[in-house]
């Protein structure tokens, strides 16, 4: 079990005319393989509640417990706070603020550093990360992070993430500020790290049409509690509660409820485009006698074909030569970069380095 | 003539020997009241362009021309700059007082209205985007959209006849980007102000009189909203999508189930679904 | 979001926080001039119990305000100690001999660092008081009205209140963007304090580089910003805000010039029209010779 919180509570600034309760006993757990989606307006507490899982926020009362690292409020036992760090990547909103290096491949290499780790497992884990976001490594390691566009940028500073191999990873507005088409690319990217890179993932956002594309479970937060924690598909029986909370609800649950207000009842469970596309098609067959194939529907917003790039072009702009997320399938298929036994073996080597490094403050115990 | 772009060209050095032509020969023009969206991906040239309405930058070649007077005149540049407001992307760089009404103020101060009118235009402005009852409070902490609002707010103080927002809802939240887009339209109809709304959403040009899709620094569409849905095959092609409604509707007739041509918006979906199934 | 008390500023209503920011600052003046030419323990005492009530009046916890001492408190100790070893007239209490150096240590000299260490004290707790019960922005306003007559010397004052103004409105933003980018490069296993402080210096540099580049990015959209609203399109600028004094405003300015004035009456003329009791070499000053005497004379014996 990966994270467990229990009675969590937080308040900002205690005892001063400034006080503001920012999460009141809050209780979650995240399981291994969830990709959880957490919504609520600003200042309802969600951004608090995810830098507690990073350990950058000591719980004041309650208790958490993360790949069996145990937080809380007390002083001792003292918690090994980069060995947790090490296993859940957090990456912030506007994460290309925090690039500082001269190059892409120091900026990514710090977090491998800080690790402690070998300086060939840190250049290998470096070239492996800025390939999984989709850029070309040897077009762009060599070159100014500042350089690079907005887009291009998040990808870097995502891979910094990445690259200390983290077996979770929370995402705090991963699209925020990008156009529709970075905010695409971003949202691949996401899906594409959940298979490939760590299995448990986190995303916060404001746009439930963003959340609603991977999540297979949301969690609401309102007024420093949580609300609901429901799978994605029964969420939605709340709609009036969660407009009232000056919450968004999906298009496509729109959608279907005017149709069921205007008499056509498309049933449950329908919360994205492709869902609501499926239903359609279906009612139409039955109402006309069709036999139109529900993956007829298919439903792209966007062409990542790239084909008004040329190549020179794409490789000015430091941007791999295929689609992003295609093309990043393609190099972990080669061999010599997959991701199957090699990698594993290195994470353990990675393992060891951490625990050796660590080794005095867990001796104090 | 609102806004008159005459074979406008401007371009920037990248490095010693690259030269980059963000805006390439543009001509345009813009009457007065009407509200235009402008689309284009990053790097699309859009954001150039509003920095050419106003004279923060100048053209290599071209002229700009508001009312008549050009952004070349150094004489005209205040004119210019009080006729055409502009508001930025980012809401906490661009109030320059710790209060509201102080902020709002500063731009008629510095055009020095006199005392009486300056409170008149303040509490005209704050009563515009609706958020008269924050005068006396400070803008940290507030959501980003009513940051917005009172950046439009400190704008329309200098009473510009032109408002253009430069990516100003790039980074709000859903329920933000609405909130401007609503002051936005209503300055529109209400006030006649002309609005130049600058994003990469193209679901925020639904109800603009004219859209403009600007790709490579040219207009590549510069119609209606729905007469410019239509081309959604070549608005992929430059990185753009139709709204999700419109989407829809070509998805399910890709499929094979016609739904009609111009379906924008939620309720033209469910009216033609509705008829359908 | 983090813990930000911005500046000082402790936002209650109270009859202090009320009172017009120039005058604020004009009284502070005064008292910070009237501490320096306080020579009695009297005039001490009494200045103590005016600033105990104000701060009571303000409304701001005591803990608090003196809380603002506990920083300084390593200069106010230097300080007494330096006036206790330098000065040598007075009776000697003590002699130290080290090496070739004679240090000696007078009663007169005790008397002066404990006063030297009373007006820190005051001078600190009473500014403190100005910054718990003004906003930074009345504080800049009221600067910038203050100031006005340098303008006529060619000191740009508008231009500096608007840098001032725009610094002040600046600082809250990028210390929680410093928070922010700190949380980043935690999260990513910086270490950010621990070492030895030039260690400190280079495991800060995460932080600092992003901090100066968001710096300058936001310094750069300003700039366009201020444009757009026709900054300096006018030499005739106006203002909106105009400073109306109340009543309570001229009552509490002009007590205080009492004060001021009973304070330099203490030092030159009351010390002077009575002659100083003889106590070897220590002086008795001011109101504190009638105290003196009166003491005494209750007393029925010299104290």
């Amino acid at each position: 079990m990966p994270i467990i919180v229990k009675n969590l509570t937080f308040t900002y600034s205690a005892g001063t005319p400034y006080e503001k309760k920012a999460l009141e006993n809050i209780n979650l757990q995240i399981n291994e393989g969830d990709f959880l989606g957490i919504i609520g307006h600003t200042g309802s507490g969600k951004s608090t509640f995810i830098q507690h899982i990073n350990g950058l926020i000591k719980p004041q009362s309650g208790e958490i417990e993360i790949f069996d690292i145990k937080l809380s409020s007390a002083k001792r036992p003292k918690v090994d706070l980069r060995a947790l760090r090490s296993q859940v990547g957090m990456v912030f909103q506007y994460p290309e603020y925090q690039l500082f290096a001269d190059t892409v491949e120091k900026d990514v290499a710090f977090g491998p550093k800080n690790l402690g780790l070998s300086s060939e497992e840190i250049d290998c884990r470096v070239r492996r990360a800025i390939e999984m976001v989709g850029l070309d490594y040897e077009a762009v390691k060599d070159r100014a992070p500042f350089e690079l566009s907005g887009g291009q940028k998040r990808r870097v500073a995502i891979a910094g993430i990445i690259a200390m191999q983290p077996k979770m990873l929370i995402l705090d507005e991963p699209t925020a500020g990008l156009d529709p088409f970075g905010k695409e690319q971003i949202l691949n990217l996401i899906k594409y790290l959940k298979t490939h890179c760590s299995p448990t993932i986190v995303v916060i956002s404001h746009d439930i049409d963003e959340i609603t594309r991977f999540a297979n479970r949301i969690v609401v937060f309102n007024d420093s509690r949580i609300v609901y924690d429901e799978p994605m598909q029964k969420l939605f029986k709340h709609t009036a509660d969660l407009q009232r909370m000056g919450l968004d609800i999906p298009r496509a649950v729109k959608v279907v409820n005017a149709l069921r207000a205007g008499g056509v009842d498309l049933g449950e469970d329908i919360v994205t485009a492709e869902e609501l596309l499926r239903a359609i098609i279906n009612r139409y067959n039955e109402k006309y006698s069709t036999q139109i194939d529900e993956s007829a529907g298919v439903f792209d917003m966007y062409d990542f074909s790239q084909k008004w790039l040329t190549s020179e072009e794409r490789a000015e702009l430091g941007l791999s030569t295929a689609v992003p997320v295609e093309e990043v399938k393609e190099i972990s298929k080669k061999p010599n970069k997959k991701f199957g036994s090699k990698s594993d073996k290195k994470s353990k080597l990675s393992k060891k380095n951490v625990k050796s490094k660590n080794s005095q403050q867990e001796d104090k115990k | 003539m609102a806004v008159l772009l005459d074979n406008v060209t401007y371009s920037y050095n990248i490095n010693d020997t690259h030269r980059i032509d963000a805006v390439k020969q543009l001509s345009l023009h813009i009457e007065e009241g009407t509200f235009v969206a402008l689309v284009g991906h990053n790097g699309s040239g859009k954001s150039t362009l509003a920095k050419l309405l106003n004279g923060l930058l100048l053209p290599t070649s071209g002229d700009v021309k508001i009312f008549g007077n050009s952004t070349l005149d150094p004489e005209k540049i205040y004119e210019i700059r009080k006729n055409v407001g502009m508001v930025f992307q980012n809401p906490d760089n661009q109030m320059i007082a710790s209060i509201v009404e102080d902020d709002i103020a500063f731009g008629p101060e510095n055009l020095g209205v006199p005392r009486e009118e300056i409170i008149e235009r303040v509490e005209w402005a704050l009563s515009k985007v609706e958020m008269s009852q924050y005068r006396k409070r400070t803008p940290f902490k507030m959501s980003g959209g009513q940051k917005q609002r009172l950046a439009i707010a400190g704008v329309l103080a200098i009473k510009p006849k032109i408002l253009v927002l430069d990516e100003s809802t790039a980074m709000l939240d859903p329920q933000g980007r609405k909130e401007v887009l609503k002051v936005a339209h209503e300055l529109n109809k209400e006030d006649g102000i002309t609005v130049i709304h600058i994003t990469h959403f193209m679901e925020e040009a639904l109800d603009a009189d004219r859209l403009i899709v600007m790709n490579g620094g040219k207009i590549a569409f510069d119609s209606t909203p729905r007469e410019v849905f239509k081309k959604y095959e070549d608005l992929k092609a430059i990185k753009l999508a139709v709204p999700w409604e419109t989407q829809m509707a070509i998805s399910l007739k890709k499929a094979g189930i016609d739904l009609g041509e111009g379906i924008v918006n939620e309720k033209e979906l469910v009216d033609s679904l509705c008829r359908l199934l | 979001m983090r813990d930000i008390s911005f500046g000082q500023y402790y936002p209650v209503r109270s009859f202090v926080h009320s009172i017009d920011a120039r005058i604020k600052i004009l009284i502070t003046l005064m008292y910070m001039v009237s501490v320096f030419f306080i020579v009695s323990y009297t005039a001490f005492f009494c200045m103590f119990s005016l600033l105990i009530i104000i701060i009571a009046v303000s409304h701001v916890p005591y803990k608090i305000v003196f809380k603002s001492i506990k920083g300084l408190l390593f200069l106010l100790i230097f300080t007494a100690i330096i006036n206790v070893f330098f000065t040598s007239s007075g009776n000697v209490l003590l002699p130290i001999k080290i090496g070739q150096l004679v240090i000696t240590i007078t009663d007169q000299g005790i008397n002066f660092a404990i006063k030297m260490a009373l007006r820190f004290t005051l001078l600190v707790l009473g500014s403190s008081i100005l910054t718990f019960t003004t906003t930074p922005t009345e504080l800049t306003d009221a600067l910038e009205v203050l100031l006005k007559p340098l303008t006529y010397i060619k000191i740009p004052v508008h231009d500096l209140a608007i840098i001032m103004s725009i610094a002040l409105r600046f600082i809250p933003g990028l210390m929680e963007e410093t928070d922010k980018i700190m949380m980043a490069q935690k999260a990513r296993g910086a270490n950010l304090d621990s070492g030895n402080f030039f260690k400190k210096i280079k495991a800060m540099l995460p932080v600092l580089i992003p901090l100066f580049v968001s710096a300058f990015r936001r310094a750069d959209e300003l700039a366009d910003a201020l444009d757009a609203r026709c900054y300096n399109a006018s030499n005739k600028r106006t203002k909106m805000k105009v400073f109306k004094l109340k009543s309570t405003d001229l009552v509490s300015f002009f007590v205080f010039t009492a004060l001021m004035v009973l304070i330099f009456l203490d030092k030159y003329y009351i010390g002077a029209m009575v002659p100083s009791p003889d106590l070897g070499g220590f002086e008795v000053q001011g109101l504190d010779i009638f105290v003196y005497n009166l003491l005494t004379r209750v007393l029925g014996y010299p104290v």
